[in-house]
């Protein structure tokens, strides 16, 4: 096994946009005669990710930061193996638990005890598995009483909860986690903390993608700030998250998203 | 592909034990819908052809619903398989599991229907007196061979219908004309005999014959017409097989 436990280089994710065109009446269709939409000149390609290259030690903790649409969530993505890159490499070793959006594949009418097992499986479980962890997985997301009543009678905090424990349980090499912790309350996001630390200690390799700069300075042992999709800066998180800071205060960047030169592109 | 349904054979069963409890929870009868359907839809079409229109065969009800049952397992696993990937998009854009998952759910969800719905068959056939014999030991070939038959239509047309929606309108229409010509509420012998060959473009035709003559005509099914489904049924997954990989890693980007 090498040092690194991931390793992307150069990685390129395009995008196909289709813009929804402009509502027209029956009659301005047979006028213009388009009645057919052309979703070809509707098209633009967007590098979401665009030559995005470093590696995570193994048994480290990566903090991503980044504005909204910056291309943080495709990155990861990536990682997951969801979306394959269009150019470059991404390696990942071992298994990947991704919590990516929060209770994926949370069906609302089903109880927590229905969705743990259905998330489980997702994740890569087996029954068996999933049955002796579902006593850890309900106490670790303090949710004894509220077990078997529908998720859709959740609250976002209990949501979330039931997803984190879900996917710490699986017991991954490397743990995606993108944006999930926002909801928690102090006391929750000290329990997870407490158990990202055990995952590191195990040689398990964490990345974490936050808007809290704070909290990645402190936790993460390396930190990457992408913007429109480009590696801005990489380095200790302290340094990065302090950049970061005084780059949004300055308002040097102002509309940091990849759809910002979409009318340029047209 | 194979290999990643078993890798994935509990979340399969898990996932169509919530297909069919999800779709009846919080309706008042329940698990009664899976009879009730086929059930007036017999009724009407037995009113309607064998009393109004004078189709003649003895005990309509009974050779009627032996067809229809297997054609609502297969029609209704088209129309919700072909959108399968598009529904699931949650899961196909949030996790690593394999997608062809989402389009065997269908086809086995609308399986354990149609195998409940055999008893009421059988009861029916009990009623009206029409001996069913141990031709019915071959069921679960025709069975087999129709999920082989929906998997490698559902291949190629969920893999499709991603990039092009229409697929989804186009196969109910399609499936509602089927219907028509396929000889489920009138025998084969209704059909000209210079027209007949024409009905078999459509492979589930001869399948739907086998049933017929499982439940029906109490004899074992004509096993050239089953072997041309097999065949069929085979080049199709082999087909789907190759569509489905070929665009699958596409289905995160377009789903």
């Amino acid at each position: 096994m090498s040092r690194e436990s991931i390793v992307v280089h150069s990685a390129t994710k395009r995008f196909r946009l289709v813009r929804i065109p402009k509502r027209t009446t029956l009659k301005e269709a047979i006028v213009k005669r388009s009645f057919f939409t052309n979703a070809r000149r509707n098209e633009v390609f967007v590098d979401a990710v665009h030559e995005v290259s470093f590696d995570v030690a193994r048994g480290s903790m990566l903090g991503i930061l980044g504005r909204n649409g910056s291309g943080k969530s495709t990155l990861m993505r990536l990682l997951a193996g969801i979306y394959k890159p269009d150019s470059g490499s991404i390696k990942v070793d071992g298994d990947v638990a991704p919590l990516l959006s929060l209770g994926l594949g949370f069906h609302p009418d089903m109880s927590g005890r229905e969705n743990v097992r259905m998330n489980g499986l997702i994740l890569g479980l087996s029954p068996r598995q999933i049955d002796r962890r579902l006593d850890d997985i309900v106490d670790f997301a303090e949710l004894r009483d509220y077990v078997d009543v529908p998720v859709r009678m959740y609250s976002s905090g209990m949501y979330m909860r039931l997803a984190f424990a879900v996917a710490v349980s699986v017991n991954p090499d490397v743990l995606l986690l993108d944006e999930v912790m926002a909801v928690g309350d102090a006391a929750f996001v000290a329990k997870c903390l407490d158990r990202m630390r055990l995952f590191k200690r195990q040689g398990k390799t964490i990345v974490l993608v936050s808007h809290d700069t704070g909290a990645i300075a402190e936790w993460c042992d390396s930190a990457l700030w992408i913007d429109e999709g480009r590696v801005r800066m990489t380095g200790t998180p302290d340094r990065v998250a302090d950049a970061y800071t005084v780059a949004l205060a300055e308002n040097d960047y102002r509309s940091g998203s990849i759809g910002a030169g979409l009318l340029e592109h047209t | 592909m194979v290999q990643s349904v078993y890798r994935y054979r509990w979340l399969l069963y898990e996932l169509t034990l919530r297909d069919l409890t999800l779709r009846y929870r919080g309706s008042a009868l329940g698990f009664a819908w899976t009879f009730l359907n086929p059930l007036l839809a017999m009724l009407v079409y037995t009113l309607v052809f064998s009393v109004y229109l004078r189709i003649p065969i003895p005990h309509y009800a009974v050779f009627l619903i032996s067809g229809l049952l297997p054609w609502l397992w297969f029609s209704s696993s088209l129309t919700i398989g072909t959108s399968a990937i598009v529904d699931g998009r949650s899961y196909v854009g949030s996790s690593m599991f394999a997608p062809v998952i989402l389009v065997v759910v269908p086809i086995l969800t609308n399986g354990v229907n149609y195998l409940l719905s055999v008893p009421l068959l059988l009861a029916l056939a009990a009623y009206f007196g029409v001996p069913i014999g141990w031709p019915i030991l071959v069921l679960p070939v025709l069975m087999g061979i129709q999920i082989l038959l929906t998997l490698g239509f559902l291949l190629i047309l969920s893999s499709l219908n991603v990039f092009y929606r229409d697929l989804q309108q186009l196969m109910m229409t399609l499936i509602g004309m089927a219907f028509y010509l396929a000889p489920i509420f009138y025998p084969l012998t209704q059909v000209p005999e210079r027209y007949r060959p024409f009905l078999f473009i459509d492979p589930i035709v001869p399948l739907i014959l086998g049933y017929q003559n499982i439940f029906f005509y109490n004899r074992l099914p004509n096993a050239l017409e089953v072997s041309y489904a097999l065949v069929v049924a085979l080049a199709l997954c082999f087909i789907g097989r190759r569509v489905f990989n070929r665009y699958k890693d596409a289905f995160a980007d377009y789903a």
